[in-house]
């Protein structure tokens, strides 16, 4: 008797304890309340393990084209770690080969999380005072998704994380010889095969750090990336960084980082940094609780 | 067999959290991540907007003092990814929620998960992509 009891006991335990999920909100009751269609709009891309064991149809030619997704990635497309390829984990493979002048500009950088985390009160990310991410920074930090187009002499590049956009001429101009700097700054590319479009950056901002942990670059700074179509949903992105001012040799910053295909009903949502807001959040929250977007923690 | 059908309940309550990714946050250090504190309150602000969206409580604690509590989550885009909107929550509503504080003891904190808006269980569920 004791024991049934007890089991009644913990069956109406179990119930209770359920009926909150049952009789709870979900997601989509409460988007109806605030927004139409969600699902057609704002978009995330799928947890990674969607993909496994799902076959692609073969790469098309000469073709970047569509919102690709760059979660797949062991850093999950946050990549707060540094460079992909090159993170800041003190492995002997993973040391950068820093020039004299490049190490002393690496040490004045001061990030707000990662492996080189600052004190609050030096934390000196250009990000927080809402600097645009520029190039390469926006490949190889929160690349969320990405937006590609082809024209007959551009591939049209948009970035979701800060809004940046780049575009790359493929009229086969030639990079320019002493460029003014742009926080992207200057791409050409051109197909090398069917299925592998190689891109020249130059001229890009010194302001810039070239990932989440502060390496630096210099006006000197000659990015490669290579775009592999692997084969229709699937591309693999490769980065070499080249700045002879900063760094002994040339590094590989991303090695066949893996871009996903979206559907092309994917809406990408919007991440600007708006000063207003930031100044807005920094005197409700960042300043009064010493928070590194504040800017008294300069 | 008790022992058993504990367990069973207790798992059934934890898992089916859905499982947002647990993005890396600036600012970990001005957190006391060890600390839970549960606020009941009334909200008088929400703000939808970067780079955190957060929400203003006044909290009574148990004397029944109130004390303006700002609580932040992360950015539009993943607080969207996780099932919120503009309109998660409203002036007037009645709250409870677990919060990691900050360490300068400034009635400020981060969403830890447990959020219930007017008696109600608040289910964070991330919204399918399309074509799946």
């Amino acid at each position: 008797m004791r024991r049934r009891l007890a089991l009644l006991a913990v069956t109406l335990f179990v119930g209770w304890m359920l009926s909150p999920m049952l009789r709870a909100q979900t997601a989509p009751a409460q988007a109806a309340a605030g927004q139409a269609e969600p699902e057609k709009w704002n978009n995330v891309p799928p947890r990674k393990s969607t993909y496994a064991g799902k076959k692609s149809d073969p790469a098309p030619r000469r073709d970047l084209s569509g919102i690709w997704d760059g979660a797949t990635s062991a850093g999950n497309g946050l990549e707060d770690q540094g460079a992909p390829a090159m993170p800041e984990d003190g492995k002997p493979e993973h040391q950068i080969p820093f020039t004299p002048l490049g190490l002393e500009k690496f040490k004045l950088t001061k990030p707000s999380n990662g492996p080189r985390q600052s004190e609050l009160g030096e934390i000196n990310d250009p990000l927080y005072m809402c600097d645009p991410m520029g190039f390469p920074r926006l490949e190889l930090f929160e690349l969320r998704t990405i937006e590609i187009a082809q024209t007959a002499k551009q591939v049209i590049y948009l970035n979701e994380y800060y809004g940046q956009w780049r575009i790359i001429w493929t009229d086969g101009r030639e990079l320019p010889k002493d460029p003014d700097p742009r926080w992207n700054g200057y791409s050409v590319g051109q197909w090398v095969d069917d299925y592998t479009f190689v891109v020249q950056t130059v001229g890009m901002k010194e302001a810039t750090w070239l990932d989440n942990v502060g390496r630096p670059h210099s006006d000197a700074l000659r990015v490669e990336e290579r775009f592999h179509r692997v084969d229709h949903d699937n591309m693999e992105l490769s980065m070499t960084i080249d700045d002879p001012k900063m760094y002994t040799k040339p590094w590989l910053a991303l090695d066949k980082y893996p871009l996903r295909l979206q559907s092309d009903d994917f809406d990408m949502p919007e991440y600007l940094c708006a000063p207003s807001e930031m100044g807005d959040y920094n005197s409700q929250i960042g300043n009064r609780g010493g928070l590194p977007t504040s800017p008294n923690n300069k | 067999m008790r022992n058993k059908l504990a367990i069973i309940s207790l798992a059934l309550v934890i898992l089916p959290g859905v499982c947002v990714p647990l993005f890396a946050h600036h600012g970990n250090a001005a957190y006391d991540t060890t600390k839970t504190v549960t606020l009941k309150g009334t909200v008088t602000e929400y703000t939808w907007a970067n780079p955190h969206v957060f929400l203003k409580v006044d909290a009574k604690d148990d004397s029944g003092n109130t004390s303006h509590w700002v609580i932040e989550a992360q950015s539009t885009v993943t607080q969207n990814a996780a099932g919120w909107s503009r309109t998660t929550f409203k002036a007037g509503d009645e709250v409870t929620l677990d919060v990691i504080p900050i360490k300068n003891g400034s009635p400020i904190g981060r969403f830890k998960g447990r959020i219930v808006i007017n008696g109600t269980v608040f289910k964070a569920g991330a919204q399918p992509a399309p074509g799946q």
